[in-house]
Formats: structure tokens, sequence, C-alpha cells
């Protein structure tokens, strides 16, 4: 990664000094190891600040969506994940897709850094290594070999598409994609909740809702929540109150899995956000596999001229929306 | 000085929870917070750090104020309150010095007879911080992870084996005298071993990648910070979450709703975000138009506005900010950008 930094910079430099774009979206290093944060950069002199390492875990299309951003061209540096949701946003008419200039970069998976921290491996660390399949990390005393696996986020694990799915430059070189055997079992902790009875899953839901604080990060990160004002935001309209009340808790979460079921492009942010471990991904992963089954495998943001099953509309649809008998399947 | 040792933790607990409502730090599911206790609780007093401050505990996040009901002509009202007597054990220094900057705002005139209520009723037992963390930068804003501030009822310091107890208020020495038969005198040997440890976390303070922080370099009055340039920078990549709000111990905005059942109904409180846009929204719209505003407001508040007012910064540098905010839009990054970094040696 450290090799096509300086690539990346430089292709940066140029893009700017060239006016090809008039701004770039990108990362940058803050005061910690993990810390890599979104950034904007407009001038050439200060890409240097710019980063690329295995903490970028940021999805920065949605900042497409700013007012800022209005009238101009920019570019964007997009992972796999990232493009899903570019995708998506251009398929919901959200962004144009020739505004923008897309940087892909292939991704091998992302650091999670509470994973580090339970590991115990954040003590006195000066710096991460990749080398084969291998990660080093080094501290003061010793170098300790670490699997990609014990330490990438979980999103990370499951990943389908670790390579830009569109990009107008490729920068660095495309990573195999290993994961085909993992991703199928990204449903397996829907599988499990679905074997438990219709009370127990209340229950759990029930539980893992009343963990919530309404600070609405999974909201405000998700590409899929791109509406210009959130309904639950007009105060006017009161559908739902700031008040952390169980019953609105999980009226949100229910109400925005719904209002993103067929959108979701599951880039896993909300999970990564959320400052109370609520496996929002469960949540979400459920939608898609329903869908999966109910109209056919269908991955939200692969293709924007592609429509969606929730959007689409045909004569010969036999669905009678009570076959399915409340949603459980028919044995 | 006594101490209890920890095997007979499981014994206090149950004693405690005779008396009190008990809250300790709990995990579930690999995040800990300040939950009640009750019996088979996988309570966790090795993670200083909660994911949220107890500050939900002393000043909760949806308070009701009074119920109403309306009868023909007749509106009656009803007051709520009535808190129960409760104990928060395990509370870090930084997390007791925040309380210390609330009792500030609520106890102040007019008094906040709710928030008043609930301090009344609430025994605070700290834990000393042996382990900061890489985020934590409490002894930028004068803390010691080592004692406890004043206002913590009980000091405790935990040895591997046993807690060191020493009450640090009457509600303290109170509750030492009811836990008599659980505590023990501790040995010279004990003694000394707690100024080993103490010596121990101001070395590791020293070595913190935060430590050069000082908010007191920050230069400027009020009105040349207000107009700075950094804030246009910074503000760009914030999502207008309320996470930084709500994890903060020392955030304490907050807004007044009803319920409106039509005939019934529920006055009450709840806490609110000063990065939300609905913020201190007024009938000709909302005085922070734009998240620059907002970004801005939150840091004023903390490092200039409440100053003036209390001689007190809002912040106790718990790190919680900079470990969450999912964009690393956090105190530590103002400070800096500010000026409030000492020059490393």
């Amino acid at each position: 990664m450290e090799k096509i930094r300086e690539e990346i910079k430089e292709i940066v430099r140029q893009a700017l000094a060239s006016k090809e774009v008039d701004l770039i979206l990108a990362w940058e290093k803050g005061q910690l190891w993990y810390d890599s944060y979104p950034a904007f950069f407009t001038e050439e002199q200060g890409v240097d600040s710019l980063v690329w390492d295995q903490f970028c875990v940021n999805n920065l299309s949605k900042y497409l969506l700013d007012d800022g951003m209005a009238g101009q061209k920019v570019g964007i540096l997009v992972k796999g994940c990232d493009t899903l949701a570019f995708n998506q946003l251009v398929q919901d008419n959200r962004i144009i897709r020739d505004n923008v200039v897309l940087y892909g970069l292939p991704c091998s998976g992302m650091i999670d850094p509470a994973k580090v921290r339970r590991e115990g491996l954040d003590r006195g660390l000066i710096k991460i290594k990749k080398t084969g399949d291998q990660l080093i990390f080094v501290n003061k005393e010793q170098q300790i070999k670490v699997l990609p696996t014990q330490v990438y986020y979980d999103k990370c694990l499951t990943c389908h598409y670790p390579n830009p799915v569109i990009y107008d430059r490729l920068i660095g070189e495309k990573v195999a994609n290993e994961t085909l055997a993992t991703h199928a079992g990204r449903f397996s902790a829907v599988e499990e909740l679905e074997e438990l009875s219709t009370k127990d899953r209340f229950a759990y839901w029930d539980q893992q809702f009343s963990k919530c604080i309404r600070c609405l990060a999974c909201r405000n990160i998700c590409p899929a929540c791109s509406c210009e004002q959130c309904t639950f935001d007009d105060s006017e309209l009161e559908i739902l109150g700031k008040a952390k009340e169980n019953s609105e808790d999980k009226f949100f979460h229910l109400i925005r899995a719904y209002h993103v079921a067929g959108r979701c492009v599951d880039c896993g942010e909300c999970s990564r956000v959320c400052p109370q471990g609520i496996p929002l991904e469960k949540l979400n992963r459920k939608l898609i596999k329903d869908i999966n089954e109910l109209y056919g495998e269908y991955q939200a943001g692969l293709d924007p001229s592609i429509k969606g099953p929730l959007v689409t509309y045909q004569l010969e649809d036999t669905d009678t929306f009570t076959a399915g008998e409340r949603g459980r399947k028919q044995k | 000085m006594k101490k209890i040792a920890k095997d007979r933790l499981s014994l206090l607990w149950p004693r405690i929870a005779l008396n009190y409502q008990l809250f300790l730090p709990i995990a579930e599911e690999k995040v800990v917070n300040f939950s009640r206790w009750e019996e088979g609780a996988e309570v966790d007093l090795a993670t200083l750090k909660t994911a949220n401050s107890p500050k939900d505990i002393i000043f909760p996040q949806t308070e009701t104020y009074l119920n109403f009901k309306q009868e023909g002509k007749r509106l009656e009202l009803e007051m709520a309150g009535g808190r129960k007597d409760y104990l928060v054990f395990g509370v870090s220094p930084c997390d007791v010095a925040s309380i210390n900057l609330l009792d500030k705002v609520f106890l102040d005139e007019p008094v906040d007879q709710f928030y008043q209520e609930g301090r009344q009723k609430g025994v605070i037992i700290a834990r000393a911080c042996l382990n900061p963390a890489e985020t934590c930068f409490c002894s930028s804003f004068k803390i010691n992870p080592a004692l406890a501030p004043a206002g913590a009822d009980i000091a405790t310091w935990d040895l591997g084996d046993s807690l060191l107890w020493e009450a640090q208020s009457e509600k303290g020495k109170e509750l030492t005298a009811d836990f008599d038969d659980l505590l023990e005198e501790v040995s010279r040997e004990e003694q000394e071993r707690l100024e080993q440890v103490k010596t121990g976390i101001a070395d590791q303070l020293k070595d913190l990648p935060l430590v050069n922080l000082d908010p007191d370099l920050i230069e400027g009055g009020l009105n040349e910070i207000f107009a700075s340039e950094i804030w246009e920078h910074l503000y760009r990549r914030c999502l207008g979450c309320a996470m930084c709000t709500y994890v903060c111990p020392t955030c304490h905005c907050y807004d007044l709703k009803d319920y409106d059942g039509n005939k019934c109904g529920e006055r009450f409180r709840c806490w609110d975000s000063c990065m939300f846009s609905d913020f201190t929204m007024m009938a000709h719209g909302n005085p922070r138009t734009t998240q620059k505003e907002r970004v801005r407001q939150r840091f004023m508040h903390k490092l200039v506005y409440y100053p003036n007012n209390y001689q007190a910064y809002a912040c106790v540098g718990c790190g919680r900010c900079t470990e969450k905010c999912p964009v690393s839009l956090d105190m530590v990054k103002v400070i800096k950008k500010l000026g409030g970094e000492r020059n490393e040696l």
C-alpha cells in the first residue's frame, strides 16, 4: 500500500494542477495509528498529508451529496465497497455520474482498531507491515505476526468486491478475490436468527435496539440514506421524537431498514460506526437474503442500469402479496 | 484506608443492591457500559473506558417532568420525579470530574430540581485509572488518573487481588461503616504497593501520544476563535450525527417535549445535540443553519463559552469522541488546530 500511496499522491496532485477536477475526496492521517479519516483536497500543496493505508475504511461516496459539491467536478478515491455505494447513489438519481472522476483502489481489507485493541496489539505499536498473507505488528520490543482474518473488520471478511466495480482510473493492481466462499457465509448469522421462534427473535432485537442511544450515526453514514430531508428530522411531522424510548428505538431501526431495502449495498458502515455494537448488518442482510430468495440474486450498486427488484413492476407479476403468509415461507 | 478482596465483591454487590439501584460496568457482547447489576451479570472492572460515560445515570437521556390529564374543563397535573437511591461503582477519575462540571450548570441558580434530586440520591464510587488508553488526555485538563477527584464518595484502587478503598465524603464514610464486615485493614506493604501503582500511572502518562495537548496554550479571545479559519476546514467531514455529544460525559444540552395523547400526556426532557439540524429550532428557524456553525458551537461551548462562565473547560479528556467519531472529528484535532499543543522537547 505504501508503494502505491506515492503514486496516488502524484495522480491527485496532477489532477488538481491540471484542473481535471476542482476537488478530491480522499483520506488523511490523524494523531493515532488507526486514525485515517475523510479529507477534502483542493490544492496540490496540501496533498502531502494524503494517506492510503489499511485504516481508510470510510466510504467517501456520500460526501458527493454535500451542498458544496454542486457545480464542481469532483474526484474521489474509491474501494470496491465504495463503488457499490457510488453506483447506488447514481441509480437513486442523487448524483450525476459524469460530474465525478473515480480513482479506483483495489483493497484486500481494512483493519478494525477494536479487534487490534482486544488482541492487545495496540500497546506501544509503532507500525504495521504487510508481507505476503500476514500482517506484522511492530512495537518497541517485538514483531508479532498476525493473520489478517484476526484483525480485519467483519465486513471485510465476507467482502465479495475487493476491486472497484466502476472507475475511470485504476491505481495499483487488482487483488484476487479469495472471499467467494466466505461471501456466501455472510448470511449464516441471519440463518441462526431465522431458526429462532418469533418470540425469541423479537426478544433478541428488543434487547439489541434497547442499547441504541439514537445518535443517528448509522443513518448519517449510510449511502442508501440519501434523502434530502429525512422524515425523522422533520420536527413538525413528529414521526420520531428524540426521547430514548424502547418502542421508538425499534421503530427507527425497522423503518430505516425497510427504507434502504433493495438499495442497501451491504457496505457495513452502519455496524462499524455504531458505538453500542448493535449488529445492524444482520437486519439489512435479512432483507437482502429475502430479496435474493423472492426475486433472484441481486446486488445493489453493481450495475446502475439494472433496476432493483423492489422498484420494478411487471404485468405478469403473479405475486399476490399474501402468498407468503405474512412474510413466512410456506412449507 | 481499607480494602476488599476481589473474591468478596460478589458478596458486596447483592449487599449494595438491597438499598440502592446498583450500576456497574457490565460487558454485553464486547461492549462495556454502566448497567443495572443483577445476579449473574458479567461485571467488568478491567475495562476503564466504557462505551458511554455514566452520565445517563445522573442525567438520564429521557426524564419525565410531569404527567397531565384532561377531564372536561379540568386539567390535572402530576409531578414526576421521586428518584430511588442509586450507587455507581467504578467511575473513572475523568468521569467523576465530568460530574463536577455538570454540577456547575445544573446546581447553579436557578437550581435544576430533577438533577439536584438525582445527585442527592446518588453515591459515586470511583476507581483509579491504572491503564490510561492512547486516546486519553485527562492530564491536559489537570486530572490525575491515579486519584479520585472530589465529588467521588469513595475512591478505589485495583491492586490485582484486592481493591483498596478510601472514603472521601460523609456518604462514603457511612457506607464504609455499613460494609465493615466485608472490608479489611490495609497493610503497610499494600500502602507501598499503592504508591508504586501511582508512580506507574504517572510514568505511563508521560508516554501517552496525546500528552502534549494543552488547551491553556490556545490564543485569542472569543471573537478571534469564533472567526478562526479552522472551522471551515474541520467541519466538512462532519456527518451531523450526535455520537460525540451522546458519548461525551460533559455535553448536557437537552430538549423539552410533550407526548401528546390527546386527553392525556407527558412532559419530558431528553438529551439533544448541537450537531442536529433542528437543535434550538425556534419559530423563525434555526440560528445555526450550516454544519460549520454547529461544529463550531460544540467546540466553542467546551473551550470558550463554558470556561467564560465557570472558569473550567467543559472537557475532561476521556477520549471517547477521539475513539468513536466515525470521521475522526474530535476534540484533540480542534485543540491542536487552535494551537493548544506543547512542542515536544
